[in-house]
């Protein structure tokens, strides 16, 4: 299971920097916020990931969809 | 009550597999909309691995991050939905 969890992390992280939409590489990093919140939480830390939940899962992606609205959604 | 492990074990993995599959949409969805739909699935499904393995562990703490999860992630979902609208979250 948690090795399971590291090899979608990687994955998901390379797949984020290879967008060139950005909302793509939002919605990416969200769940890769998702998943790492729950390899804390398998890891017997559910502290760790409730503040990963809620900076990765509410705070951080609505400040990347608050910024991409007021800059260009396409990266060059 | 004594529900045994196994059990549990078993519909884990049976979740890991279903929210596996969500992903999928999310890695080879063409359209931000696909990669949102997916974003809302495996949400959903990893709130649900999270109270299971609360009934594996035992411990009443571990409800919380499910709690969490299920109220904050609804709220990035409805702002990158606004976004594709046209409008920001406040407006």
């Amino acid at each position: 299971m948690t090795e399971l969890i590291l090899i979608l992390l990687i994955l998901l992280g390379i797949l984020a920097l290879q967008f060139k939409d950005l909302l793509n590489a939002v919605i990416c990093l969200a769940v890769f916020s998702l998943l790492s919140s729950l390899l804390f939480y398998y890891l017997h830390a559910p502290d760790v990931a409730i503040a990963e939940a809620a900076v990765g899962a509410g705070v951080a992606t609505v400040l990347f969809v608050v910024i991409i609205g007021k800059t260009r959604r396409r990266e060059e | 009550m004594d529900l045994s492990v196994p059990v549990l074990d078993v519909v884990i993995f049976v979740l890991m597999g279903i929210s596996l599959m969500s992903m999928v949409r999310v890695i080879i969805g063409p359209t931000p909309e696909d990669r949102l739909i997916g974003l809302n699935l495996v949400v959903a499904q990893v709130a649900g691995i999270l109270v299971v393995i609360a009934v594996k562990f035992d411990r009443s703490i571990y409800l919380d991050v499910a709690l969490v999860y299920a109220i904050l992630g609804f709220i990035g979902i409805l702002a990158i939905a606004k976004y594709l609208r046209g409008r920001q979250l406040g407006e």
